[in-house]
């Protein structure tokens, strides 16, 4: 009894310290993310003036669903995202990784170097794809003049069907990998020094130091720069829009291009909710596992 | 010499304008359309008598032309002082997507800019009031038609754009062709484009993308069309829109006139003729300004060439009235005053802000006196030839697709029939047409 | 041993520096854009030395729209949102992690979920909700959402959720109530990932570009990314004028992410004496 009571006098204690940001959820998300539910059972075209009524009036129950799931298109975008994640995560995850590790060390410099490795992150897209654009020219472009050098003969990036998409890959590696690099990288300052010099007594190399110590106790960051890159990953966006627009011959269509042009360029507002809600339960499904699956992995106590 | 050929292409356009006028005598009791000293009469709507104030929001004058956006309402403060308009001018990107929540969640402006792909749209969705009982008399006929969707007139066209043939003259006097002119067809400029081509590896003879928006056009121009005539079918792969297809994709893939995008490089069509290794782009004469710039050889231009019959495009963006507006009357004032009077045109012209899309000789005389190109009379021969694309409700949706296709041509994939009935099929099954 | 050092210096240089070229080359080009003058600035191969260097795109990034104006504006948004995304955000994340109250998991979860629903089709219904609220063309109609902020609640409580419960318990025992511990324990032991969060936070912000465009429509009120992309034209754009102005808005950012740094370095080394 008297348990339940300090137990439940503890619960009210969160109250203060959710309510400003339980409020923000309602307003700002629940609320426009339930309409949008609604919208996605409509064939609304996101230019009628929106309310209940007009949204009970082109009510058409799960047809959007049928369709998208019925057609090719859903599929062959769904692919070329999962493309895209495959090569990415990994790729951002190790250039980030490496990168923490040099912005760590304690020598001259490194705080220099701390600037220089976030601005690809401050660089809006519309200047990085410019200038990706040029890296990429089959001509003219610094990357196949690179392997020119060592006797190979680079792709037509963006405009390969095969190549586009590991192209955008590189790209979103160069800009993301010092904003992952960033969150590991505190990681890596709050780790206690001392576990450090323990192992140095106990003679553990710098590799075995690294696996054995830096790693398990990264674990928090690391999980949360693969949840997030997920996350972001699967709406992947502005990248494509600016470098390829979906080509070439749609080789590069993914997810959110779709839903925003479905929804702004085709008007069919309803159609790309219902997108959005098939590619929300890939995203919560996938999110899930790494949460249940995290309790493996991810060291949080020291 | 000179002087004739404008006075023969303002007579023509001046001749359109009369006839359209007339029309609207048979069938409106519209009684002194012809008559510019009873402008009144023309418009039967009147200022309002006590101070109103109106919304409206662009795009077009973004990127350096607010300056001259203002200077015109100034002008119009002095014709009508009792309307008031709050100018918003918005950067193109995201334009559409900041109108379209603000028409979804019903605080659109009381009139505002639309580009041709989202004016098919909201005209189709009944969010745009029907501008009438307006002055609309020194428009462009053609270009006014463009927003006329159904006989209702949706939208007036505020400034205008089309496309001619510019051509590198150094490059075809090296190539010791004849300068193409304006009785040229796609064979005479083939012809010269090969000769153009075999100058050097990196020298193209000609560029045009492979886009619908060029495609609509090439169709035309060999007799074909998108759309039956009550647009209640597609027709693209119809024969003659065959021949325009085999022509364009055959550039690339066959003669190789034409760079494939592997060989353009990531590089785009403009750049590669200030390059000066491309001999003709068709392309729009908003192109002069940077060509003026960028271009360290001569060029000039000349009416687009035509396959069985010429057709020229077109581009104009629409000023359209919000339906929900409490104004519309201020609002229909406003935005065919920015399309019609001489007094804005003089302004645009004068601070070289696109062509005004209107019939008066004089003010578009001065447009002519700016160099290069010589031949700018040839903007204004072109505007007998202009088409406009076919308004349907899924206008994005059309031109993505045979985009798409004709992409997969170009790039040697499937051959232009393939493309055009692949097209012909996704376009029937995916778009209702009423 | 020395020589292995030496080496090891000389390794270590050569690598951080090979990065900082790949990841310096936009900015390079950023910057010889913003000092060509107009025409053919698109060139390829890349034009690196602008043949007769200028100013004038950055005179003209001055003179064409209210520059301080915006960037003041810009400036008082972003600090606001920030804050209070900072403060909101750790308050969640010290509940989620430090005091037990039923469904914290299942509530944890729906915060995240709301992070999948692509902001594209939620756009409308917000816009309708501010609306509704009269918001729009008012300053909090961009600030207030950063009261919910999943992203550095979710990095706060991977932060919080690392330190020990022993620190709360002692603290406690000494009679501190939650907002004393809040304050004097978990948040200073937060500080290297507070910083982390503010540089993203007011980086996104900054850079934030449809959401403001749609609630600011008053040219008072107007940030200076909403002003820098009315340089857009249809038909074109001028990237020397655009890439000048994108530099000098990129000045902030960067000082608050050197300020950052620094503050960041001396929270951990505070943490740690504190711990």
């Amino acid at each position: 009894m008297k348990n339940k009571g300090k137990k439940k006098r503890e619960a009210l204690g969160a109250v203060p310290f959710m309510l400003p940001s339980f409020l923000g959820m309602i307003v700002f998300s629940l609320l426009p993310i339930v309409v949008s539910i609604i919208m996605s059972f409509t064939d609304w075209d996101g230019l009628e003036k929106l309310n209940l009524n007009t949204l009970v009036s082109h009510f058409v129950g799960l047809d959007n669903y049928a369709q998208i799931l019925g057609g090719k298109e859903f599929w062959a975008v769904l692919g070329h995202t999962c493309y895209y994640i495959v090569l990415y995560i990994p790729l951002v995850f190790i250039a980030s990784l490496a990168i923490a590790t040099l912005l760590n060390k304690a020598r001259r410099g490194v705080s220099v170097f701390r600037v220089m490795y976030y601005i690809p992150v401050l660089t809006s897209w519309v200047a990085a794809s410019l200038i990706w654009k040029w890296v990429l020219s089959p001509q003219y472009g610094i990357l196949n003049q690179l392997l020119a050098v060592i006797g190979i003969t680079g792709p037509n990036w963006l405009t390969s069907e095969v190549w586009a998409m590991p192209a955008i890959v590189l790209a979103s590696v160069w800009k993301d990998m010092g904003f992952f690099g960033l969150f590991l990288l505190s990681g890596l300052q709050s780790i206690d020094k001392t576990f450090y010099e323990a192992a140095k007594v106990d003679g553990a190399g710098r590799i075995r130091t690294f696996f054995q110590i830096t790693i398990p106790l990264l674990t928090p960051s690391i999980f949360f720069c693969l949840v997030m890159a997920l996350i972001n990953a699967f709406q992947l966006f502005p990248q494509v829009m600016i470098m390829t627009e979906g080509g070439p011959n749609g080789a590069t269509q993914v997810m959110v291009e779709r839903i925003y042009t479905y929804g702004f360029s085709y008007f069919r507002m309803g159609y790309a909710a219902a997108f959005s809600w098939l590619l929300f339960i890939i995203i919560f499904a996938l999110t899930s596992v790494q949460l249940k699956l995290q309790k493996g992995w991810v060291h949080y106590e020291s | 010499m000179r002087n004739k050929k404008v006075n023969k292409a303002l007579s023509i356009m001046l001749a359109s304008v009369m006839a359209a006028s007339m029309a609207g005598c048979g069938t409106a009791a519209t009684v002194h359309a012809a008559d510019s000293e009873t402008e009144a009469a023309m418009a039967p709507v009147k200022d309002p008598e006590e101070e109103v104030t109106i919304k409206f929001t662009n795009f077009n004058a973004s990127g350096g032309h607010e300056e001259t956006l203002e200077k015109m309402y100034e002008a119009f403060s002095e014709e009508h002082p009792t309307i008031k308009v709050d100018i918003e001018t918005v950067g193109y990107d995201d334009y559409f997507t900041q109108m379209q929540t603000r028409v979804a969640g019903g605080t659109a402006p009381d009139c505002y800019e639309l580009n041709i792909e989202n004016f098919a749209a909201y005209a189709a969705k009944g969010v745009l009031a029907e501008i009438k009982d307006v002055d609309t008399s020194g428009i462009n006929e053609t270009a006014l038609h463009a927003f006329n969707v159904d006989g209702k007139q949706y939208g007036v066209p505020g400034s205008f754009s089309n496309v001619v043939l510019i051509y590198n003259k150094d490059l075809f006097d090296q190539a010791g062709v004849e300068y193409p002119d304006a009785d040229w067809t796609w064979d005479d400029a083939q012809a010269a484009a090969e000769k153009i081509r075999a100058l050097g590896d990196d020298i193209y003879g000609i560029y045009a993308p492979t886009t619908y928006n060029e495609f609509f056009k090439v169709a035309a121009q060999y007799g074909g069309s998108l759309l039956n005539e009550d647009k209640t079918e597609f027709t693209i792969n119809s024969a003659p829109n065959q021949e325009a297809a085999e022509m364009m994709v055959g550039r690339i893939v066959d003669s190789n006139v034409q760079p494939t995008e592997a060989q353009m490089g990531g590089m785009k069509d403009w750049d590669l003729f200030e390059s000066g290794r491309l001999g003709m782009i068709p392309t729009g004469i908003w192109a002069f300004g940077e060509f003026t710039e960028a271009c360290e050889f001569n060029w000039d231009i000349c009416v687009e060439p035509g396959g069985t019959q010429k057709a020229t495009h077109f581009f104009s963006n629409a000023y359209v009235v919000n339906a929900d507006s409490s104004q519309k009357e201020a609002a229909s004032i406003w935005v065919s005053w920015l399309a019609s009077s001489p007094k804005a045109a003089e302004i645009r012209i004068a601070d070289g802000w696109d062509l005004p899309a209107i019939t008066d000789e004089t003010v578009l005389a001065d447009y002519l006196k700016t160099t290069p190109p010589d031949n700018r009379q040839a903007v204004f021969d072109s505007l007998d030839y202009l088409i406009t694309p076919p308004i349907i409700e899924d206008y994005s949706m059309m031109s993505d697709i045979i985009t798409e296709k004709l992409g997969e041509a170009a790039s040697g994939k499937i051959t232009a029939k393939e493309a055009l009935d692949q097209a012909q099929e996704e376009c029937t099954q995916k778009i209702k047409l009423k | 041993m020395n020589r292995k050092k030496i080496w090891g210096s000389v390794g270590y240089y050569f690598l951080t520096t090979l990065i900082a070229v790949i990841v310096m080359i936009p900015f390079f080009w950023m910057i010889s854009t913003s000092l060509k003058s107009k025409g053919a600035l698109m060139a390829m191969p890349i034009q690196w030395i602008p043949k007769e260097p200028t100013t004038k795109a950055y005179s003209q990034v001055f003179t064409m729209f209210p520059f301080l104006k915006a960037a003041g504006n810009s400036l008082f948004i972003t600090f606001t949102y920030t804050l209070i995304t900072v403060i909101s955000a750790s308050m969640a994340a010290f509940a989620f992690t430090k005091i037990k109250f039923p469904f914290s998991e299942k509530l944890f979860k729906v915060y995240l979920a709301s992070m999948m629903i692509p902001t594209q089709v939620t756009l409308i219904p917000l816009f309708i909700i501010m609306n509704k609220l009269q918001l729009i063309n008012k300053y909090p109609s961009v600030i207030l959402p950063s009261l919910f902020r999943v992203f550095g609640i979710f990095l706060l409580v991977q932060n919080m959720r690392s330190l020990p419960d022993d620190f709360i318990e002692a603290a406690k025992i000494d009679g501190a109530n939650l907002f004393r511990i809040y304050r004097k324990v978990i948040l200073p032991l937060c500080m290297p990932t507070i910083a982390t969060l503010c540089i993203t936070t007011f980086m996104d912000c900054w850079n934030d570009y449809l959401w403001p465009l749609l609630m600011l429509t008053d040219k008072n009120k107007m940030t200076l990314t909403l002003a820098l992309n009315s340089l857009n034209g249809q038909y074109g754009t001028a990237y020397n004028v655009l890439m000048a102005g994108s530099l000098l808005s990129m000045i902030p950012i960067i000082l608050v992410y050197i300020i950052a740094q620094t503050q960041s370095k001396k929270g951990s080394i505070e943490g740690g004496v504190k711990g």
